[in-house]
């Protein structure tokens, strides 16, 4: 009770100083009473957990929006996805006597912190949107991964639902014991083209032999099948298929319905199936799913949309493979656009700018129909230079160090060029205040067109 | 042109760390834009290098572990590196791919891992890592700007790259950066090395095509942004006014 006492006093501290408690009380709180964590998941009676590389943090937002339509949950922050951001969240919602404000949750969690989050709380429902690798885990610690959502997934008593489309992801639901199901799009989506370098690494992880594909959604999500084994994609039990800004859902068993999509890149579609179909496993009504997605607000950097005029889209980069994934976005845009990137390099971006040339620029280059670049922030010529060298014409490309200067130029040179969409991708200390400034750009009576067909 | 310049990227599966496709991408686009054709052969770990046949050689850093599997398959065929470099080849090599071109660099833990011995030059752990922008004046090139990030302290008897205006370079104590020697550069600048630095690319550019019996007059290219990148770096990292490039 002490532990308990003191975090609640600490939660109540940091609000009073206009801090954020997302982490410290739950890091405190642990190092008084380790077995806090577990006493307080006492009371849980419903949790759902949704873990991955990529894509946990919305998905976790539009489920969430979901399921407050038809019950009050308990969830995490933003991104506090480690054992303290739990805790810190479920001592949020506890009173001083340890009384849960609710019996049902929704956590986003590490994947490396699953199994010790998982082994303390009634997890009725595990999502897996996805495991890639990235730069680090290129040498086998991706096993590594698999290893521990593996093992995280051992303590659920009720599903697991993973991405039928990822050949890890699947693998993950093949070794739960209890009942998995799955989520995918329907092939008729895939291309048999791509710019992914980081599929090749896709190798079969009941064989070992290079799996081989029939087309591709992005990264290693495709039509993938074993010409060694008999491990292939299944016929996922809940099918999307993206069409002009709905995503037409189909259940087994039930009629098809199609939901609005509030977020853009297929990545994101993506990101939504997923939550769709936790939802649907779940129990909760399409009416409630529909009106839960009007609820939803997109988090901030997350393919966020401005109603400035004309419209833009902000996004956070941070690293090649998030990188990738938002260029790639860009170029599934058919339209014409104007991009505006924003790059620093204090401590909280990383002060090493070399992985910029690791992302690939080139499809932009080549793909991406931009009609104007324009680069910003302390390190604009490093991402002139980058340009120039991934083939766009300097010419193309307008050098605006100041933020602000270089958002009005970009939505002018859109503006005058008949209302392209302006894309903005920014480092971490760029991206609250491109977010804000765009806020203040906005048009209140011009509705965001959601429903222009970003992805193919 | 009918023959092309043959770059090799060495284990480009193993040392990847720091961007090198930086380094490629711009030695590669401006030869293009000079009319030069140009092949970029990635040598994986398991097949062994034709020296003979390379006008380039790339070799870049990686991790502790990695290196030391690096070091491994190199260190089989060292006679062939020593004669190959002797005779003119001209080899690029940051961070790692640099301490491999010495007798040995020994890790944190102690254990020494046998270099190629191209060089008479040695690196051996020190206390903590030596990171940030670096500022180097050459007297190959003018200036150099890039990013740093190395656990190993290197001390070597050839010529430097240059000598350090700002940041650590080669030890963090002797204001020396990086090596050249025959036709081999070496350093510790990544960010990646290149593309900010258009001068450093073709003094690497023209020793490899004389060395592939190419014209090697290059053609001078609109360096603008470039050259702005890289005075804006200077600016922010020295106070010092800068040699006219």
């Amino acid at each position: 009770m002490f532990a308990l006492w003191i975090a609640k006093l600490l939660i109540l501290l940091l609000r009073l100083r206009g801090k954020s408690a997302t982490s410290l009380p739950g890091k405190v709180a642990m190092r008084l009473s380790p077995k806090l964590l577990a006493r307080l998941c006492n009371s849980l009676e419903r949790v759902v957990i949704v873990t991955g590389t990529n894509g946990k943090t919305t998905t976790v937002r539009l489920l969430a929006a979901m399921m407050r339509e038809e019950t009050p949950i308990i969830t995490n922050a933003e991104g506090a996805n480690l054992t303290q951001g739990i805790l810190s969240a479920l001592l949020a919602a506890s009173n001083w006597r340890g009384r849960l404000a609710s019996k049902t949750a929704l956590f986003e969690v590490d994947e490396a912190t699953l199994p010790n989050i998982a082994s303390c709380m009634p997890v009725k429902l595990l999502v897996v949107t996805n495991v890639f690798r990235d730069q680090l885990d290129r040498y086998g610690e991706i096993d590594n991964t698999i290893d521990k959502i593996i093992a995280g997934a051992a303590f659920v008593r009720g599903t697991v639902l993973v991405n039928a489309d990822d050949p890890l992801a699947r693998h993950i639901g093949l070794r739960f014991a209890g009942a998995s199901k799955t989520f995918g799009f329907s092939p008729e989506g895939a291309s048999m083209t791509g710019f992914d370098g980081v599929r090749d690494g896709a190798f079969c992880l009941q064989c070992g032999a290079a799996l081989e594909y029939d087309g591709y959604f992005y990264g290693q999500l495709g039509l993938y099948r074993c010409p060694q084994c008999d491990f292939s994609r299944p016929h996922p039990d809940f099918v999307g298929h993206y069409s002009q800004g709905l995503l037409q859902f189909h259940e087994v068993g039930t009629p098809d319905t199609s939901y609005r999509v509030p977020v853009r890149g297929l990545y994101n579609v993506d990101n939504l199936l997923a939550a769709v179909a936790a939802a649907r496993v779940f129990g909760i009504s399409s009416e409630a799913i529909r009106s839960g997605i009007d609820h939803f607000k997109s988090p901030i950097g997350r393919m966020q949309t401005f109603s400035t005029s004309p419209q833009s889209i902000l996004n956070l980069i941070k690293n090649p493979a998030g990188c990738d994934s938002v260029l790639t976005a860009i170029c599934a845009d058919p339209a014409e656009k104007v991009v505006c990137v924003g790059i620093n390099d204090q401590a909280a971006d990383g002060r090493d700018v070399s992985w910029l040339w690791d992302a690939n620029f080139e499809q932009l280059a080549e793909f991406g129909r931009v009609h104007r670049f324009v680069v910003s922030g302390d390190r604009a010529l490093d991402m002139a230079v980058r340009f120039k060298y991934a083939g766009v014409p300097t010419a193309s490309v307008d050098v605006v160090p100041d933020l602000e200067a270089a958002l009005d130029a970009a939505l002018s040179a859109a503006q005058s060029a008949d209302g392209l969409s302006v894309y903005v991708l920014t480092t971490y200390t760029l991206i609250h205040k491109a977010a804000a400034l765009l806020a203040e750009r906005r048009v209140a009576d011009v509705e965001i067109a959601y429903h222009r067909a970003s992805v193919s | 042109m009918s023959k092309s310049l043959i770059i090799a990227h060495l284990f480009p599966e193993l040392l990847n760390l720091y961007a090198d496709k930086g380094n490629i991408q711009t030695l590669t686009q401006r030869l293009r834009w000079r009319g030069y054709s140009v092949e970029v052969r990635p040598v994986k770990a398991t097949q062994s290098p034709e020296l003979e046949s390379y006008h380039l050689v790339l070799l870049g850093g990686g991790s502790d572990r990695e290196q030391a599997l690096v070091a491994t398959e190199l260190y089989k065929q060292r006679s062939e590196w020593r004669a190959a470099a002797s005779s003119g080849l001209p080899i690029l090599a940051v961070c790692g791919g640099y301490q491999l071109l010495g007798d040995f660099y020994q890790l944190p833990g102690g254990d020494k891992v046998q270099g190629l011995s191209i060089l008479d030059m040695t690196t051996v752990p020190g206390e903590g890592r030596l990171i940030g922008n670096i500022a180097v004046e050459s007297e190959l090139c003018g200036s150099i700007v890039g990013f740093e990030n190395h656990g190993g302290r290197t001390h070597h008897n050839h010529a430097p790259l240059g000598s350090v205006v700002s940041g650590y370079g080669n030890n963090g104590q002797d204001r020396q950066e990086g090596v050249h020697h025959w036709n081999i550069i070496g350093t510790y600048i990544h960010g990646p090395l290149l593309p900010k630095n258009p001068q450093l690319a073709d003094f690497v550019l023209r020793s490899a095509l004389t060395y592939a019996d190419l014209p090697a007059d290059l053609e001078p290219l609109d360096d603008r942004m470039e050259l702005a990148a890289h005075q804006h770096e200077w600016a922010r990292h020295t106070s010092k006014v800068q040699k006219t490039l």
